[in-house]
């Protein structure tokens, strides 16, 4: 049970990679609000915190990080410690909506979008020294809006098959 | 979806516009512009005189260009060039963030106690 859970866990941590790498080819997002992006890895994390929980979402976030700044962005620079920052504390903040509220797969999906620009936004404003970085927070809310919503329905989705899946 | 979450699209939405009145009203207009390279201030800028300035940044230099009160990036080495396609900024709370150069702009504001820098 337990090597059946790491392989999972591993597939999906490659998905996520992948699915960070692919969307960064693509760039729809970036080119309506620069810097911006859709956030397709979410759709994996979202499915790690309704299956393994936050222990394994926040490790799955922090390796995926990781591995993507490995291979991409480069480790430990800003734009890592952004991605950390946004990243952990949308699982923290997605699993305390997903066991505590009401709130169905899409307002999860939301409050993810919304907690990663206000992660990257707390981080901004420690490495800058500089609280101005605010400004921009309620753009990043109402951008975050949309694509959170495009990522919740795909991931309802995913999961409502994945169940159906697992009963037969 | 259900009720619940479009009771916290509303929120969002209504938070979101508070800020942006928030800033609005708070904006005010300045004369003075500091530059940070890796936040060290290196140099302060008098946005009264049209002027053009190069700094050094990481990965090159970094012109600055200054114009009616306005303070704008206008050619710097990145890949996306986010903050040469900013444009101009005037009021206290925007900044020019140009994260691969490391270089920060920031306008101050007259009100020098509503100029909060966190140490």
């Amino acid at each position: 049970m337990e090597l059946r859970k790491t392989i999972t866990l591993a597939m999906l941590l490659a998905l996520g990679v992948v699915l960070n790498i692919m969307e960064s080819m693509i760039p729809i997002m970036g080119n309506i609000i620069p810097g911006s992006k859709l956030g397709l890895a979410n759709i994996v994390v979202i499915f790690v915190i309704y299956f393994y929980g936050l222990r394994d979402g926040l490790l799955f976030s922090f390796t995926r990080v990781f591995i993507v700044g490995l291979l991409r962005t480069g480790l430990f620079n800003i734009v890592f410690l952004f991605s950390l920052s946004g990243g952990l504390l949308s699982v923290v903040c997605m699993f305390i909506a997903h066991k505590f509220t009401k709130l169905s797969i899409v307002g999860v999906s939301i409050i993810g979008a919304i907690t990663h620009s206000i992660g990257q936004i707390i981080a901004a404003v420690f490495l800058f020294q500089t609280i101005n970085i605010i400004y921009y927070l309620p753009y990043l809310l109402l951008l975050s809006l949309p694509t959170g919503f495009i990522i919740g329905v795909i991931s309802e989705q995913v999961i409502n098959q994945y169940q159906k899946i697992k009963i037969n | 979806m259900n009720k619940n979450d479009w009771i916290l699209i509303i929120i969002i939405i209504f938070i979101s516009f508070s800020l942006l009145l928030f800033f609005k009203l708070t904006n005010q207009e300045s004369n003075q512009a500091l530059v940070y390279n890796d936040n060290k201030l290196i140099l302060t800028i008098d946005l009264t005189k049209d002027d053009k300035y190069q700094v050094m940044g990481l990965n090159g230099e970094v012109d600055i260009e200054v114009k009616n009160n306005q303070i704008r990036v206008t050619s710097e080495t990145s890949n996306y060039h986010l903050c040469s396609k900013q444009g101009y900024i005037s009021k206290s709370w925007e900044t020019i963030v140009c994260l691969p150069n490391k270089i920060i702009i920031r306008v101050t504001s007259l009100d020098q106690n509503y100029d909060v820098i966190l140490r």
